[in-house]
């Protein structure tokens, strides 16, 4: 009988880790593992609410890639990503300004099309944007060197094979 | 005991990182009762399936080595983004092929971005064994 029990506790505990283990992990942990993959895990502020809200919704064709994922990660990573939206929080002047930029009549789905982020960026000789070290505008941490951590300060900016930018 | 043995069977199919074994093994089945005449994956097979190009979800000649290059044990980088990818082979990566479920995602996702559909259960097969045995 102690035998049966502790093989049962033993099996309790298995299921128990694995149906809720994604739970202790931080869910920014599973939206970095998810999205961070293939690109940088932006920010949750870059977009509202609606936008983030369209994107998980077509997955299957994310930018003509399949980026799709079961629905108890989309569902988790949905939510962290609606609750920490620009039109929700915006925790620094950028992000701030970035929200301000987009109509209400509109949901971007490229932060690069954004008004404010166009503005920033304009500037850019394109030789710059497409060197093979950076590739599109959406590549943030090729230039900015803290971007994973939100820091997009002009100090912390530098353009491969160019150096650092100012305006 | 039949009790003892549902709840440890409960705890091993829901464990997260489940050994691939066990989804090869489906494979296999799967491929099995598709045609009986299946005698088994193929590396060669596989490489093949990884290194040819074929107009691809986004309208260019991409094959699986676009991004993860020739040579398994090196890093490879999302030719669209330029994001770096770890060695596939898990001979020198041990996060390589230990999560089924990240396994099956992955080649979900990467069978439509370079075949625009989905591969079939000996395709699949094909392509584990040849990165497995890299």
């Amino acid at each position: 009988m102690k035998k049966i029990l502790i093989s049962a506790a033993v099996g309790i505990l298995l299921s128990g880790v694995s149906l809720f283990g994604a739970e202790n992990k931080s869910v920014e942990k599973v939206y970095q593992k998810e999205c961070g993959s293939c690109h940088m895990a932006y920010q949750p502020q870059f977009l509202p609410q609606r936008s983030w809200n369209k994107m998980m919704k077509n997955l299957d064709n994310h930018f003509e890639v399949d980026a799709s994922l079961d629905a108890n990660d989309n569902k988790m990573i949905l939510a962290y990503l609606t609750s920490n939206a620009g039109d929700v929080k915006a925790s620094n002047k950028h992000f701030s300004k970035m929200s301000n930029s987009i109509a209400s009549s509109e949901t971007p789905l490229r932060i690069s099309q954004t008004p404010y982020f166009l503005k920033e960026h304009r500037g850019i000789p394109k030789r710059l944007i497409e060197q093979k070290e950076v590739k599109s505008l959406a590549n943030c941490s090729a230039c900015h060197t803290s971007a994973t951590q939100g820091n997009y300060s002009e100090r912390a900016i530098k353009i491969p094979n160019y150096g650092r930018w100012e305006d | 005991m039949k009790k003892v043995l549902t709840v440890l069977a409960l705890g091993a199919t829901l464990g997260f990182g489940a050994p691939i074994d066990g989804y090869m093994q489906s494979l296999a089945n799967e491929a099995k009762k598709a045609d009986s005449s299946f005698k088994g994956f193929d590396a060669a097979r596989g490489k093949q399936i990884f290194t040819s190009e074929h107009i691809g979800k986004k309208g260019q000649n991409i094959s699986c080595a676009s991004c993860h290059t020739n040579d398994l044990k090196q890093s490879g980088k999302n030719t669209f983004t330029a994001k770096v990818i770890d060695p596939l082979s898990p001979k020198v990566n041990k996060e390589r092929l230990v999560d089924a479920k990240n396994v099956e995602k992955w080649l979900k996702r990467n069978f439509n971005d370079v075949y625009k559909r989905e591969g079939t259960a000996v395709e699949k097969g094909d392509v584990l064994t040849y990165i497995k045995n890299y």
